[in-house]
Order: structure tokens, then sequence, then C-alpha cells
């Protein structure tokens, strides 16, 4: 056996799983301990590539947002020793050059995939809304016009998808659930509008990324957890007891969302593949269970509760909870622990305010705690539990 | 790639018109005219500080300030302007668009009516300054151009 090999570079999880394997094969008599210690012995560990570049990646993408900002609020600064149209020149110069530069440094570097591509892709989305917002300034659009917001998003996604570009998106995504949002409310505000705009953009997020299990697969991930997250504050608002639809009023904005989600959960339906394509449906059923909550009104006042208010809290719960661990378990299958963290956040803060919402007035102080600390503990153990069997299971099926 | 690029830059500076499209038509194609206004003083997070102006003469003696129509509707309102002794008044709110201009073309869907010149953005200190200086009063200059469409040009203190 020849020991006086070059070691390798390995890292220090990949050792602590070989290191792992060569006790069992060991105690399986498959080597024995000198053949153990040889085949240890061929590596060194090294820091992981992965870690550093996740650290590059980060700090890139923390420059690239803080100078992005930055460049927004110098808009807001409103900097009048300088003409209204010079400063839009000079915005649109540095979009325009950022927007660019992203493009010459992807071109130069498309064999490696750099960091820096996707922060300076980033810079020019946010600079993009700084330019909306300096021809806004300049010629004196009238304060807090949502559409400024909504044009910003439209523009980073064009970005986003004429460049094939992830950085873009993280700013369009947000951009266009804002200003969507912000137009239902501007239009006709009221609680049950709230929820249906959460709707919208519960099923549109998970339709897209339905859509995307066919083409451009990594631009899936950030439409799923928006889904996620959306499709959870939907169900936290039509939970609360004074959600109802009294002062509804339909708008325009809100009923061209819901056409468009119910087109896309459509053809995520038809077009998405495999099981993906009941996450959409899954989102919608979400959506019918959130309304039926709302139009269960059983009042608002929590000092009295009658049985229908225990009912609707009791189920409001169960199904808080169903759907949690669904996306738990989507961001399982789905190896994203984003989704997984969302599902535990936002069980953790839908039982919070629920016990003190709801069920504050009944149980006093100390008991108060001691039974919401029973169910984190109850709730914890059961998810818990729930994603070991899980992950059991699917490793059992990679064998 | 080039053509990508080219056509990325191409819809995203045909947004940017699309923002500001009733005030560029005021600004480029409108007429000139002298209202009298009050200030308060915000800050846009997105935009920064501004004077919210109030029109006195855009409503009746018997209406709210900021002024609103309680006919039960809501959507597109119009004010016909009418000159009184150099400034530009309200004749009337009507929801058709008038014949003839010159008139504001405004929107009730809110609490309010709202014509798209309540906002004068300046410099922190310059809208202080401004707050101060029109405190008693101050006039707007508005361009107004045939579809209704109003940007302010100017505002001096009275």
């Amino acid at each position: 056996m020849d020991t006086n090999v070059a070691t390798r570079p390995a890292t220090r999880a990949e050792l602590d799983w070989l290191t792992t394997q060569l006790h069992d094969w060991r105690t399986a008599g498959l080597v024995d301990d000198g053949q153990a210690t040889a085949i240890r012995g061929r590596y060194h560990v090294v820091a992981d590539p992965a870690r550093r570049f996740s650290l590059a990646r980060l700090l890139l993408g923390l420059g690239a947002g803080f100078v992005g900002v930055g460049l927004i609020w110098l808009v807001a600064a409103n900097l009048d020793q300088l003409p209204p149209l010079l400063r839009f020149g000079a915005v649109a110069v540095i979009w325009l050059t950022l927007l660019v530069s992203g493009e010459a440094l992807h071109a130069r570097s498309s064999r490696v995939p750099s960091p820096v591509i996707g922060s300076v892709r980033l810079l020019a989305a946010l600079a993009f809304g700084a330019m909306i917002f300096q021809a806004a300034q300049s010629l004196q659009v009238p304060a807090f016009e949502p559409g400024l917001v909504g044009l910003w998003g439209v523009g980073a996604l064009v970005h986003a998808y004429g460049v094939r570009g992830l950085g873009p998106l993280l700013i369009g995504i947000p951009a266009l659930v804002v200003w969507f949002i912000w137009q239902v409310m501007y239009a006709a505000a009221s609680p049950f509008a709230v929820v249906l705009a959460l709707a919208v953009v519960a099923v549109l997020g998970f339709s897209v990324a339905a859509l995307h299990d066919r083409r451009l697969t990594r631009f899936g991930p950030p439409w799923r957890e928006v889904g996620a997250a959306f499709a959870l504050a939907m169900l936290f608002a039509a939970a609360l007891p004074f959600v109802t639809v009294e002062d509804f009023t339909w708008s325009r904005w809100l009923v061209a969302g819901l056409v468009l989600a119910g087109v896309a959960a459509t053809a995520a339906a038809l077009l998405g593949q495999g099981q993906q394509r009941l996450e959409p449906l899954g989102a919608a059923a979400v959506v019918g269970i959130s309304v039926a909550l709302v139009l269960w009104d059983t009042g608002a006042d929590t000092s009295d509760l009658d049985a229908a208010d225990w009912a609707h809290a009791g189920l409001s719960v169960a199904v808080y909870v169903a759907v949690a661990v669904g996306v738990a378990v989507l961001g399982i299958l789905r190896d994203s622990w984003r989704l997984t963290a969302l599902a535990m956040i936002g069980l953790v803060v839908f039982t919070t305010f629920q016990s003190f919402a709801v069920f504050a007035q009944i149980i006093q102080g100390a008991w108060l705690f001691v039974v919401l600390g029973l169910i984190f503990l109850g709730t914890g153990y059961g998810f818990d539990r729930a994603r070991r069997e899980l992950a059991a299971t699917l490793e059992g099926e990679d064998r | 790639m080039i053509t990508r690029i080219a056509l990325v830059v191409v819809l995203q500076l045909a947004l940017v018109p699309l923002a500001v499209l009733p005030q560029l038509s005021a600004r480029a194609t409108g007429d000139a005219y002298r209202m009298r206004v009050a200030p308060v003083d915000p800050i846009d997070p997105f935009r920064g500080a501004y004077v919210e102006l109030s029109y006195p003469d855009l409503r009746d003696q018997d209406m709210s300030n900021p002024p609103s129509l309680e006919d039960g509707e809501s959507g597109a309102v119009y004010a016909t302007l009418v000159e009184e002794d150099g400034f530009w008044v309200l004749g009337e709110y009507t929801r058709t668009r008038p014949e003839q201009g010159p008139y504001l073309a405004c929107d009730d869907r809110h609490w309010a009516i709202r014509c798209g010149i309540e906002s004068w953005f300046a410099s922190q200190d310059d809208a202080q300054r401004l707050e101060g200086a029109v405190a008693d009063g101050a006039v707007a200059t508005i361009k107004i151009d045939s579809r209704g469409n109003a940007a302010i040009v100017d505002l001096q203190p009275r």
C-alpha cells in the first residue's frame, strides 16, 4: 500500500462524515484499523469554500443594498443646489452604467459565476428605482403615489427576466407586492380587502414558482417563498376576530389581481410538472378557508366568548398549524431552510397573538404563560417529530 | 446579449415617462394659472420633504378641508376654474368632463378630492423655510393641459 501520496483537501463536514463511515466499516469488518487510518490520512482539512463564497456574497449583497438605498435617499434629500434635470440625468447615467457594467462583467466571467455580478445587477435595479423617484421629484408628482413603486417593480422584473439575473428579481418582487397591497388599500381600504390582496400575492407566488419548474428554475424559490409568506399572513389576518366583510367594496385593482392570480394558478396546474403543480391549488384552498373564516363572523368582543367564538378560534388555530406544517414540509421537500424557518416563525407569532388577543381575557396572569408554554412545547414537539419522520422517510427513499 | 440589454434599457426607459405622464403633459403643453395655497409640512419615505398644499379657493364655504363631495359617488371629478381678482378659483365640481377649459382633472376615490397638485417637493431646509415663509398664504403657479392634467411649476409667498 502506497502511503506516500499527497493528501487531498476536504472540508470539516466531509471529514466528519468520512470518519463516521470508517467507524461503521470497521465495525462491519470491511476494513481493519490500519486501512481506516490510511484512508483517513489521505485527506487534510480546508476551510469550506462555499462558506467563504457565502460570506463574500453576503458582504456584496449588503454593500449593494446599502449603496442602492443610499442613492434613493440622496434623491429624497432633494439636492436643490443642482437643477432637477441635471439630477435626473446624473441618476440616469448611474443606472445605465450599472446596468451595462453588470452585463459586461457577466459576459467576461460567464465560465466562473461571480457574486460581484449579482451585486452590480442588484445595484442597477435599485438605481432604476432612484431614477423613477427622481423623475417624479423633478416634475412634482404628488406624494405617496403607489404607482411609482409599481413601475419600479415592473422595471426590475423586466431587468431580471431580460438578463436572467436573480438580484433584480429580489428587488422586483417586493416592490410589486408593496405596490399591489398599497394600491388596493389606496383604492378601497377594508380588512377583507387586505385578506384578498394577501391572497392574490400568495396564489400568484406559488403559481409563478410552479411555472418556473419548467424553465429558469432558480427563479422559482423567491416566488415560492413570497407565496408561502403571504399564505401564512393571509390566514393570520383572516383568523383575527375583528376582520369581517364590513366596509368592503370591490376595487378594479383587486378584481384584476384576483383574475390574474386565477389565470396564473390555472396555467401552473396545466403546465406545471409533477406534484409541484399542486402547490398553487393548495394556496387556492388556503384562500378558500381564509375567506370562510372571515365570512364566519362570531363578533369582535373578546371579553365575552361564547361557543361560536371558541369554535372560530379553535378552527383558526388548527388550520394555521396545518398550513404551517405544510409550508415546513415544503421546505424539506424543496430543500429550503427559509421555508421551514418561515413556518416556524409564523406558527410562533400566530399562537402568541391568538393567545393574547383571543384567550387573554379568560386565562389571566401566570396561567396564561403556563398554558402558552404548554401550547408551544406541544406544538414544537409535534413539529419536530413530524420533521424527523419526514426526513427519515425521505432518507429511506434515497437508499 | 447586446440586443437583450438594449431591450431592457428601452423597456425600463419607457416606464419612466409613465410615472410622470400627467405632470409631463401639463408642463409641456399646458398654460399657467395662479392659485392661492396654504401649506402643511410632511415627509415622503421615498422622496423626502415636501410641503403639502391645500387650496382654499378650490372648496365652497360649506365644504370640508380638504374638499370632498357628498354625492354618494367616487372616482373622476372635474373642477372648473374661473378667474377672480387675478387668481383662479373654483367654478364648480362636476362628474362629467367639461367641454371647455380650464379645468382640473381630479379624483375622489379616497377620502378627499385630489387633483395632483397637493405636493411641493423641496430639500428639508427649503421645505421648513417655505413652511414659515408661506404661513400666511402663498401663490402657486399651476400648468394645466387641455385634459385637465396639472403640475405645480412655482410656489411663492404672497
